[in-house]
């Protein structure tokens, strides 16, 4: 895979704020690469950075190994589609699809099928002559897509492009950015703060918090393997206990040592464990060694999820399974459910 | 049932009242303008005796020619200015926009007196020789902040990132302004170009004051010939309210026209 824009210690201020604080990253050709975090963490940034719209205060962004920063947005490879989709009201759907072309002086009769090839790509064929402002958001979103997609750049960037459409829609959407995404085979940054959007869609997930990478990695590595408590209290829920790494494959937590699969931290290490509330196992009280009553149940739909009073804290447990509150529990893991993290300092 | 007869009765007897009110004057006017004499108050028959005088009259006609083309110009100058500065304003610091909208309705609500003798002065001071130039000028002056008033909420109305929608996709920014957010804006933009027109045309206070070397307007003019009767100005106002009259019509009738289009175009793809 080769390496199409590459980051080189981004760093940006606004108003006295350091809203990046050294960004480095390697993005691939056809890469589907998601930014992910919460509100204020420099997602958004990092993509206006990429697409030309703010410029950063030190550091390189290359794209094909050219130094790009001070190159205008209309001269850069990429396009983007916004979050509110910003639509121009005054053209059509077919006018705002081709806009491009039209600016870029492309013959009308090239225009023309290339507006119907997009349009049947986001599913909106026979839309042509429809005014923007008359179409439901999915479609608006489409679009949007389609007048992006049109220019063949060699990025698109994503700005939350769901953010403002329902829950079911949101789901057809992902499914359908992904199938564009591989039909015409080029490379994807989406910015997001759904982890579930992020898990789904993405080859790469990029989690940021405060103007930082906090991890880069394939969504079950990010999932399963988080680096740090940040990592794994923003993707998916999970049990965060501080604990001691005894050696390898050995770790002590909540008075009890646990076999697990980690290596590579010191002896005696000051670490943190994760585990994932799907993975904890509810038991009969003789079976287990962290013994506990049941505190809550909540029906989640699928699951239900159980909250377990133990000596020293509460457990988050997801399972299909019914248990009664006051019921008296022991709580079960494989050494494989057990993920040690290093210490946030 | 008589009650509410009479109810409704009153009411439009009312409506009629006020446009009788409205529209008397106007059409005492243009009445008078066919007198074939020069009274005012009786009509003695018809005539256009005083459309040929209001043609041959030089000075009248030289007047007309100032008022338009002032107007005119003070208009196409005002409103670039206007909606570049309306434009420029959205995308200053949060300070600066509130500062400068304030001080941008203080000309709005200035008695047109105040502006008229500043500028006079301003002229004096600065060696302006009086006329033409310098009625000009006042015009822009005083029409562009009209221009920013009604194009600013178009502005600020707009996507923060329109302007970046377009640049990414090839436009550079002054494409991006021709293309796309000038379209956008244009409604604010025909309302602040209308509004110019019509404060420059009728202007007089800041006419009178700020021009000289014999230059005169239509209101200046009509100030000077009321002193003695003279109906050729009855023939002039009638001018006036005709082309006015049309030009409402038109500002009204085509854009439901093109709504019919419009809406028909989309009818037949749905």
């Amino acid at each position: 895979m080769n390496t199409l824009i590459e980051l080189k210690n981004i760093t940006k201020t606004f108003d006295d704020q350091q809203v990046l604080k050294g960004i480095n990253l390697k993005i691939n050709e056809n890469e589907f690469l998601t930014l992910l975090g919460p509100s204020g963490c420099g997602k958004t940034t990092t993509l206006r950075i990429i697409a030309g719209f703010d410029e950063a205060d030190s550091g390189e962004l290359l794209f094909d190994g050219i130094e790009i920063s001070k190159l205008p947005p209309y001269k850069r490879e990429v396009n983007t589609v916004f979050q509110k989709y910003a639509l121009f009201p005054h053209l059509n759907v077919a006018e705002n699809i081709a806009f491009g072309l039209n600016i870029k002086k492309t013959d009308k009769t090239v225009v023309v099928q290339k507006v119907e090839k997009m349009l049947e790509l986001v599913g909106l064929s026979g839309f042509e002559k429809r005014d923007v402002t008359s179409l439901s958001g999915g479609q608006q979103q489409r679009v949007a897509i389609a007048r992006a997609l049109i220019n063949e750049p060699k990025v698109l960037l994503l700005d939350e492009p769901l953010g403002a459409l329902d829950a079911r829609l949101r789901k057809e959407m992902q499914t359908e950015l992904k199938k564009i995404q591989k039909e015409v085979g080029i490379t994807f940054i989406y910015v997001t703060h759904d982890q579930e959007e992020a898990l789904s869609m993405s080859d790469t997930v990029v989690v940021m918090n405060d103007g930082y990478i906090q991890q880069i990695g394939t969504p079950t590595d990010v999932y399963n393997e988080p680096e740090n408590r940040f990592v794994a209290s923003f993707i998916g829920e999970s049990n965060i206990i501080k604990g001691t790494m005894i050696r390898d494959c050995l770790v002590s937590f909540d008075g009890f040592e646990f076999e697990c699969v980690d290596k590579g931290f010191k002896e005696n290490e000051e670490i943190e464990v994760v585990l994932r509330p799907e993975d904890i196992d509810i038991v009969k009280p003789e079976n287990a060694k962290i013994k506990g009553t049941v505190e809550s149940v909540v029906f989640k739909g699928v699951h239900y999820e159980i909250m377990v009073r133990t000596e020293l804290r509460s457990y988050m447990i997801h399972t299909t399974d019914f248990f009664e509150v006051g019921l008296d529990v022991g709580l079960t893991f494989g050494p494989e459910d057990i993920h040690v993290m290093w210490k946030m300092v | 049932m008589l009650v509410r007869r009479i109810a409704s009765l009153s009411k439009g007897l009312y409506v009629l009242l006020c446009f009788a009110f409205f529209y008397t004057p106007i059409f005492v006017t243009m009445i008078f303008s066919f007198n074939s004499s020069k009274s005012l108050t009786k009509f003695t028959g018809f005539s256009l005796r005083w459309y040929t005088q209001l043609i041959e009259n030089s000075e009248i006609m030289s007047a007309v020619w100032v008022s338009v083309s002032v107007a005119a110009l003070a208009t196409a100058i005002s409103t670039v200015l206007g909606t570049i500065t309306a434009i420029g304003l959205s995308k200053s610091r949060k300070i600066i926009k509130e500062w400068l909208t304030n001080i941008n309705n203080i000309p709005i609500m200035n008695p047109e007196i105040v502006t008229a003798i500043g500028l006079m002065l301003l002229f004096s001071a600065m060696k302006f020789e009086k006329g033409y130039l310098t009625m000009l000028l006042a015009h822009i002056s005083f029409c562009t902040p009209y221009v920013i008033t009604s194009v600013y909420p178009k502005v600020r109305g707009l996507d923060v990132n329109i302007a970046n929608a377009a640049m990414d996709l090839g436009a550079t920014p002054f494409q991006a302004l021709t293309k796309v957010i000038v379209p956008m804006i244009k409604p604010g933009i025909t309302a602040g170009m209308l509004l110019a027109f019509t404060m420059s045309f009728d202007d007089f206070v800041i006419s009178y004051f700020v021009s000289g070397n014999g230059v005169m307007n239509i209101s200046m003019i009509v100030y000077n010939m009321t002193k003695r009767t003279n109906p050729t100005i009855n023939a002039l106002s009638t001018i006036v309210i005709v082309v006015i009259f049309v030009a409402v019509l038109v500002v009204n009738v085509i854009p439901k026209l093109k709504n019919k289009k419009g809406r028909k175009i989309n009818e037949k793809n749905i």
